[in-house]
């Protein structure tokens, strides 16, 4: 009795996935990476020194280049808090120390998204690109303008024909230009969003 | 990615980690640090950044609460060259603590 009770409990579920997953088989044109698409994404970024960090809003335009690449066009904005964290150090050279979640910035970024082949509805991508933005700290009265490379990845997960949501990861390097007679500075965070993305007609 | 890394481990290694917005900041207006700002004078060339206090326990690291300007840190020294990232015209001092101005302490100061 009880190992008939046992083999149905086990054999039961496992059928029941069975048939979810070959229910759930995606048709081509759900999975099919759109020509052009828009999107939208959140998240943080994380800086530190001249780098702001903090609420990461970013819209994106993707447009197919070649079979694998899409370029991606992205507008970000970066809220963060933070008070004044400048100070001029004993060779009166203004240095910052601005915490991971500090500063306003925004910033527009050309960027090439390469697919890798689809595992189900989830494509995998890298992503590399350039950047131009402001930093802004306030209570310090520090702005700068920055030009970062952005490198990571992400996947992109197809939840209906026009709709695809997509999670990304990026490090982010370069150099950026501040007043205040600070000068040059590096420019090194990251960022972590995710987002929905809408096929264009 | 491992050059990644390494800019980024020598990006944080950067800069003066004795001075801070807390202690050692050159100032010359309270606006200019986190606490208070003793204003450039022969005392304290180039100004300093410090903390009130009401003994040593209350200073950062390697700072002593000493008895002037109504009870403030100092950096803590030895000889007068562990005062020499402050700049020129400092040097090191004896001191009254805070808590027991009977005690000496030696501590950077204008020369």
């Amino acid at each position: 009795m009880s190992r008939r009770l046992i083999a149905l409990f086990v054999l039961v579920p496992q059928l029941a996935l069975a048939d979810e997953s070959i229910a759930e088989q995606p048709d081509d044109d759900e999975v099919e990476i759109p020509d052009q698409s828009v999107g939208a994404a959140i998240g943080i970024a994380g800086g530190g020194r001249v780098t702001p960090g903090g609420l990461r809003l970013s819209g994106h335009y993707l447009y197919q280049l070649s079979e694998q690449d899409w370029f991606d066009g992205t507008a970000s904005f970066t809220f963060g808090t933070g008070g004044a964290e400048c100070f001029r150090d004993r060779m009166d050279d203004v240095v910052c120390d601005h915490g991971f979640a500090d500063g306003r910035g925004i910033e527009v970024i050309a960027a090439v998204r390469r697919y890798f082949a689809a595992q189900g509805r989830f494509r995998p991508f890298a992503r590399l690109g350039v950047g131009i933005g402001f930093a802004r700290f306030g209570d310090d009265d520090v702005t700068g303008l920055a030009i970062p490379l952005h490198l990571g990845g992400g996947v992109r997960a197809s939840v209906a024909k026009q709709v695809a949501v997509v999670a990304q990861a990026e490090l982010v390097a370069g150099i950026g230009r501040f007043d205040r007679g600070m000068g040059t500075e590096p420019q090194l965070g990251i960022a972590v969003t995710a987002g929905a993305e809408f096929r264009l007609p | 990615m491992r050059a990644l890394i390494l800019l980024a481990f020598l990006v944080a290694g950067c800069g003066d980690d004795n001075v801070s917005r807390t202690l050692g900041a050159r100032c010359d207006r309270p606006d200019d640090c986190a606490d208070r700002c003793l204003a450039p004078s022969p005392d304290y060339p180039g100004g300093l950044c410090t903390v009130d206090c009401f003994s040593s326990g209350d200073c950062p690291d390697g700072a002593e609460c000493i008895e002037s300007e109504g009870g403030v840190c100092l950096y803590a020294c030895r000889e007068p060259s562990d005062c020499e990232f402050l700049g020129p015209g400092w040097t090191c001092k004896a001191e009254p603590l805070r808590m027991d101005q009977t005690q000496q302490v030696l501590v950077c100061r204008g020369d």
